[in-house]
């Protein structure tokens, strides 16, 4: 799946990289609350430009224009829905803004996409796992996370090994209807669910082994600690969000159209 | 010192109908390099499951008998408390490490105990640089290989500081070089560092030439139990179907066609090719 391929974290180290992830994550937010907060296309294109330097500086390019070109077949179900919807609601009659509109309720939704891209393109599970550490979740909880994401690819390779067997078998995973098709998983999928919870037994014996709750006070090799560039960016996002609430508040935006004409 | 001792120990696991382990009685003392083997289902698995406390504690199931490990009754301690003293390394390799970076792996029973952090650090670098994976580091454990993940799991109980690290069969998803380097690595750790090893493992080939002590297990029962030499070199063992080190064997054959070489039951390689010179010496 693309989209999930620009949620893929790789290891490489950049300025945005190294910054907390909580401050990120504050970041993603109020961008989120910018997009939420407007209905044209103008502030949702300065919002999506704020990015792109972002982008640029991490050095994840790549990887984030494909994940924005997976949204294309949601962002196309969304433009004509608001296309559709706006159409019989104003009477059979399309004007241009509601093609305005529209456009600008995708380029909401890609901008919401965008900013969690970056987030977790940046962002190193381990990070992101000692953050929900700091804000007093249970342990078991931040654990549970790192685990999973660890055995993501171990479950993967397994499950093509499955696949493989069963094929040799003469599994035909690709053939009949859309119900067939979902039955010919269950042999790939019982296999699966019985090794991995061997598997999660076996975690269970090893993590008892290396004295998993001995104590409540546990200590952890990593912490975060606030640097200058998490600064910069907690002033930028503050910036953001004080402009974005003025500018929601105070001033009229005007939509494309009249702004074009507005200029000529 | 006896630092492992049971008595009388059976087990069975909750609804099994026979006992898994019977009347096992063994003593392992402090230092030693102590191998366990015997066929498939011979409950090696179950007694190594014993030394740490995960039975009775984790698998429940009925406890008979006398165990202390390290001074301390394994039923009266919890696994935790078990695990400053017994570092236990499992079969498969992945299954054992949890964390994203192979330092925090080795990190993961030291934070669990509540050990500050630069005193962490210095112990998982420790730890790191003894299994000789210290550049590997800040890898990911899916992209290292098996045998370097089993060398994380060895490092991650090492930083533990136990006084004794019981190893379950930790090389059968290995190819034979990278079991050869987890074993020189155990060796080391027995011989350098004191730790009491106990090591369960088929490859006599690889591993009978460094234990000091070897216990043969078969049904659940202890059936041989001493010293390495006079056991592998006796013809008893070699019906047990244990797979006696083919040095050993090959000083048997000898022997029987009216071979003597030497006086010591070779269990390697390097032995058999020293009595063989030897014997080929021109003597005057």
């Amino acid at each position: 799946m693309s989209v999930f391929d620009g949620l893929k974290y790789r290891k490489v180290s950049s300025p945005i990289h190294d910054l907390d992830p909580r401050i990120k994550f504050f970041y993603v937010c109020a961008i989120f609350v910018g997009a939420i907060l407007f209905w044209t296309i103008l502030p949702l294109l300065i919002l999506f430009a704020i990015q792109i330097p972002f982008v640029l500086l991490a050095g994840v390019k790549r990887e984030w224009l494909r994940s924005l070109r997976g949204t294309i077949f949601l962002a196309a179900i969304i433009f004509l829905t608001n296309l559709i919807v706006r159409y019989f609601a104003s009477g059979g009659a399309l004007l241009v803004t509601d093609l305005e509109f529209a456009a600008a309720m995708t380029l909401r939704f890609i901008v919401l996409v965008g900013s969690f891209s970056v987030f977790f393109l940046t962002t190193s599970p381990d990070h992101l796992g000692l953050a929900l550490e700091r804000t007093r979740m249970p342990y078991e909880f931040s654990f549970a996370f790192t685990t999973a994401v660890r055995f993501v690819p171990v479950l993967a390779e397994e499950a093509q090994t499955i696949m493989d067997a069963q094929k040799a078998r003469g599994l035909e995973l690709e053939k009949g209807n859309f119900l067939k098709r979902i039955r010919n998983y269950i042999p790939v999928l019982v296999p699966l669910i019985v090794s991995a919870i061997r598997r999660s037994l076996e975690l269970a014996e090893a993590m008892e082994s290396r004295a998993w709750g001995a104590t409540k006070k546990r200590t952890n090799l990593y912490i975060l600690r606030l640097k200058q560039g998490d600064f910069i960016l907690f002033v930028i996002t503050i910036v953001i969000l004080m402009v974005t609430v003025y500018v929601r508040i105070y001033i009229d935006v005007p939509g494309l159209s009249q702004f074009l004409s507005g200029v000529s | 010192m006896v630092i492992i001792e049971t008595k009388n120990l059976s087990y069975t696991y909750p609804g099994g109908t026979k006992p898994s382990l019977n009347d096992v009685s063994i003593k392992i003392k402090a230092g030693e390099f102590a191998l366990i083997t015997g066929s498939s289902g011979s409950r090696k698995t179950t007694i190594c499951r014993c030394f740490n406390g995960l039975i009775p504690h984790f698998y429940k199931g009925e406890l008979e008998g006398e165990i202390r490990v390290a001074d301390k009754d394994t039923t009266k301690h919890p696994t935790f408390e078990m695990a400053k003293e017994v570092g236990l390394v499992f079969q498969n390799p992945e299954n054992q490490l949890f964390a994203l970076s192979i330092e925090k792996d080795v990190a993961f029973g030291l934070e669990n105990l509540g050990v500050p952090r630069e005193k962490m650090r210095q112990r998982v670098d420790w730890a790191l640089k003894l299994a000789g994976i210290y550049d590997l580091r800040e890898r990911s454990p899916h992209e290292i290989s098996g045998g370097q993940q089993q060398r994380v799991a060895i490092a991650a109980v090492l930083a533990m500081q136990p006084k004794i690290i019981v190893l379950d069969e930790p090389t059968s998803f290995l190819d034979p070089l990278s079991a050869k380097k987890i074993f020189e690595v155990i060796h080391d750790l027995n011989r350098k560092l004191g730790i009491t090893v106990v090591l369960v493992e088929h490859r006599l080939d690889l591993t009978a030439k460094y234990a000091d002590h070897i216990i043969i297990m078969d049904k659940g029962r202890v059936c041989q139990d001493g010293n390495p030499r006079t056991i592998l070199g006796a013809e008893s063992t070699r019906l047990i179907g244990v797979g006696i080190p083919k040095a050993t064997l090959l000083f048997q054959m000898l022997a029987k066609d009216g071979l003597k070489l030497g006086s010591v039951v070779p269990l390697s390689s390097d032995e058999i090719a020293q009595s063989l010179l030897e014997a080929i010496k021109p003597h005057d």
